[in-house]
């Protein structure tokens, strides 16, 4: 049987098959699916490339999975199968430090990468608010993002190649130096649905000489939103411009006195990494722009701890919420930068017509929201009322040229959205690719391609 | 086949790909040198008119384009609300976006502001069955799916034709400064390395020796060094006091400094890295990652010299890339020696592709060097898009 080959393949201690061991992982950060068959903990390719041919020959799905901190269902079995889960591969394998280039393992905290090679001057840009847990591995499936993407772009900028476990259990490797197609580019990004990542080349970046952060209070999030606006308008691109509004500046401070002004319509947090020359433009830029959009205030945070405290906050906001609400459901989109104001008005005009609160903490200068709409799990009529307001933000954000998921993915969550986007024969085209790499379908199905979307007409 | 829109495009494409014949699509033929010339007979698809700005979004840093505009009325385009995309492709006002992109073209600035890939944020491309297929959008971020659009970057038109490209634009930067210096024989390992370490990355450094009618400055037979700085009035100050002490730190004499000109001499060293001299000549590029440049461009220099070959040579120390222009006399020359030599060299680099020469020989050598280790997925990928074989069939790596 199935479990018993596992165990043959890659040892007693690398499986779990107890049900009170299985459940969690039928939970991600927000979605339930369903618990697997067996939960696989691989010590290397070899390991996962063995766990893939047995999963093939009992016909069972693998649900590739890093730390779990997906908020689409990403990570989460749909129809049962083996998770694989990567907390044992988590090693730095080689590091370059004059090509400042690592070679990693899947399961290496995000984190930790910036830490361990900040010895060295070098850091690992992306920078989800998740870091703290998520892995490497994970922030490859879904292209992730963070504050500082503005600047730095986001997870594929940041993978030079990868070693990759496909559908039939054989091992290949992606590289960017050379000819060929970007197999890399098509990989991340696919949410573990073409191929399983086993080690990852990662660029790395030197540390800043210098960094400035600067808190500016706006009256409304109208005003912070038209002053984001005319920064990106300007040509001016700091390390990273986030947003947050009075709910959440709130709710930071009761949690972490992190320094927020929390009279404030909506608060700005803008950092600015590089030379110490530099730093004076581009702090006139910045004051003549906000004021210039009515700010409140302005303040240079003056220390290490000062910085590091604001971004506490900032990459808290999420748990900070609790406090206010049993419940939050985090929707994220993206609109062109412009629209900002606009979609931002949507967003409060869908929570208004439901009676739900929202909070707004997000990647503004990226046009990336991250709504958080408040509410208790146990009212069915405050349930029905998120759902609908999500849907009305998605569709908001699609109508003004935006996207359904900026950095969290598509997963199970969004699936169906896909089409509000995309037509059919675009997502034939994506499909193409699925067919090549996961012809069976095997690798994290139910996920991304809306339901029903395989069928022949589909797959054209 | 000169189609004006994108319908229009993938009516002659589906068509052709019906009657089964062969499409060879051509942008501004500037990396033509690139890869292996289409298997004929085939018929010319030229995206010339498909030259429209779709949408200028100058306030959201985005713009979307037409694969036939060439890189240099984009650039215009853009420079009037002071961004640019950092393409650095050879010969501007020729080349295509499209084109630039479909051949992964990648310039010396990129080790600063990335590759052209990491500016697209959106396609529509054409395949080969006529489906228009939309990837991407306007927005900077967006995790919706597999990521189409970079998949094209690169694939030479094998997967699709890139009939629009939705890309990222970025601030101009506002001064530019060229260091040009001989690099006599003794400094050039110190002065490479000081200048790569530099705390203020430079936009460009180079070590060339030769391209004398293409490239500015005098080398005698050391060579020169060529530094590009971008940035700020204030960070360019400081980078020149920098740049200056540590290449006198490396015993580099004199320089001379171009402030005025020295984008167009920029762009001057990215021509030479596709020039030819007719069909005397076959330019191959190498990547030297993780090795000594210096060693590479050495062992090069004397493989062309054993061969009895003339070698010019452009090192990007930035990127630890190397192009190795090899020449003769006449094409006869040239053709009693250079298969010969292309196996040679290749020994040496394996990875080495050829990315511009005019003599008839150069299809027959080894243009892309050794296959990647996923080349059979790279097959499977294009015969899921193009099972017909209908777009540039056998351009591409392997027989592609």
């Amino acid at each position: 049987m199935l479990v018993s080959r596992l165990l043959d393949a890659v040892g007693a201690d690398a499986v779990k098959f107890a049900p009170e061991d299985l459940s969690v992982y039928a939970f991600d950060g927000y979605t339930q699916g369903r618990a697997p068959s067996a939960v696989v903990l691989p010590r290397s390719a070899a390991d996962v490339s063995a766990v893939v041919k047995i999963a093939r020959e009992f016909g069972e799905p693998i649900v590739p999975r890093g730390a779990g901190t997906g908020l689409c269902g990403g990570a989460v079995p749909i129809e049962g199968g083996i998770v694989i889960s990567f907390a044992r591969m988590n090693r730095i394998l080689e590091l370059d430090v004059r090509g400042r280039r690592a070679r990693v393992q899947p399961g290496l905290v995000n984190l930790d990468l910036s830490t361990r090679v900040a010895a060295h001057d070098l850091f690992f840009a992306p920078d989800p608010s998740s870091q703290k847990v998520s892995t490497i591995g994970g922030n490859i499936g879904t292209n992730a993002g963070g504050p500082h993407c503005l600047q730095y772009g986001t997870t594929v900028n940041h993978v030079l190649g990868l070693e990759i476990v496909d559908s039939f259990g054989e091992v290949f490797t992606t590289t960017l130096d050379g000819a060929g197609y970007d197999l890399t580019a098509a990989l991340v990004g696919s949410e573990g649905t073409l191929g399983i990542v086993t080690s990852a080349w990662v660029r790395l970046q030197r540390l800043p000489e210098s960094v400035r952060v600067w808190v500016a209070a706006f009256p409304s999030i109208d005003a912070a939103s038209e002053a984001v606006s005319a920064i990106v308008a300007a040509g001016i691109i700091p390390t990273a411009l986030e947003m947050m509004d009075r709910v959440i500046a709130q709710a930071v401070e009761a949690a972490f006195h992190a320094g927020y002004p929390t009279d404030a319509g909506a608060i700005l947090l803008i950092e600015n990494a590089g030379f110490e020359d530099d730093m004076r433009a581009c702090e006139e830029g910045l004051y003549r722009i906000v004021h210039a959009n009515g700010a409140l205030s302005w303040h240079t945070a003056r220390s290490q701890s000062e910085r590091d405290a604001l971004w506490a906050g900032r990459k808290g906001a999420a748990g900070a919420v609790g406090r206010l609400a049993q419940n939050y459901y985090l929707q994220d989109v993206c609109v062109p930068r412009s629209k900002l104001p606009q979609a931002l008005r949507a967003v409060e005009a869908a929570a208004r017509e439901h009676r739900l609160i929202v909070g707004n903490v997000f990647h503004a200068g990226d046009g990336n929201l991250h709504p958080m709409i408040l509410y208790d799990k146990r009212d069915p009529l405050q349930v029905a009322g998120v759902i609908e307001t999500g849907n009305a933000i998605l569709s908001s954000a699609v109508a003004l040229g935006g996207t359904v998921s900026g950095e969290h993915g598509i997963g199970y969550e969004k699936r169906e959205a896909m089409t509000q986007i995309y037509s059919t024969g675009d997502l034939a085209t994506m499909a193409r690719v699925r067919d090549v790499f996961d012809p069976t379908l095997m690798f994290n199905p139910e996920k991304i391609f809306p339901s029903g979307a395989r069928c022949p007409e589909v797959r054209a | 086949m000169t189609p004006s829109s994108v319908e229009e495009l993938s009516d002659v494409v589906a068509s052709c790909n019906r009657s089964g014949e062969r499409i060879a699509i051509e942008g501004g033929n500037t990396l033509a040198g690139m890869g292996v010339p289409v298997r004929a007979p085939y018929a010319h698809l030229r995206t010339a008119s498909l030259t429209a700005v779709v949408e200028d979004a100058p306030t959201d840093l985005v713009v979307a384009a037409q694969g036939g505009i060439t890189l240099r009325n984009l650039a215009t385009q853009l420079a009037a609300h002071g961004t640019h995309i950092p393409f650095d492709a050879p010969l501007a006002h020729q080349a295509t976006l499209g084109g630039t992109l479909a051949a992964g073209w990648l310039g010396p600035r990129r080790h600063l502001y990335g590759r052209p890939r990491d500016y697209v944020i959106g396609s529509v491309a054409v395949l080969a069955d006529g489906t228009i297929a939309r990837a991407g959008g306007m927005v900077v971020k967006n995790v919706s799916g597999y990521d189409m659009s970079r998949l094209y970057v690169g694939a030479f038109g094998t997967l699709g034709i890139i009939a629009q490209a939705n890309m990222k634009t970025t601030a101009l930067p506002p001064h530019a400064r060229i260091f040009i210096a001989p690099l006599p024989e003794g400094t050039r390992r110190r002065a490479l390395a000081s200048v790569v370490s530099l705390r203020i990355a430079p936009a460009a450094a180079f070590w060339v020796e030769g391209f004398h009618q293409s490239i500015d400055g005098e080398d005698g037979h050391e060579g020169r060094l060529i530094v590009l700085l971008e940035g700020s009035a204030a960070l360019l100050e400081r980078s020149t006091r920098d740049l200056r002490s540590a290449l006198g730190r490396a015993g580099v004499p004199e320089t001379q400094i171009l402030d005025t000109g020295a984008r167009e001499a920029f762009g001057r060293i990215v021509d030479a890295y596709v020039s030819c001299l007719g069909e005397r000549s076959v330019t191959y590029r190498i990547s030297a990652h993780g090795q000594s440049l210096v060693d590479r461009v050495l062992a090069a220099r004397l493989l062309a010299d054993r061969f009895e070959l003339r070698a010019d040579t452009l090192a990007d120390a930035m990127n630890d890339d190397i192009i190795l222009r090899v020449s003769d006399l006449d094409s006869h020359a040239l053709g009693a020696k250079i298969a010969m030599f292309d196996d040679a060299f290749h020994d040496d680099e394996p990875g080495a592709t050829v990315v511009a020469g005019a003599h008839p020989q150069r299809a027959s050598l080894n243009v892309w060097g050794e296959l990647p280790d996923a080349f059979d997925r790279m097959r499977a990928l294009k015969a899921r898009f193009d099972p017909n074989g209908t777009l540039n069939p056998g351009r591409f790596i392997g027989g592609i």
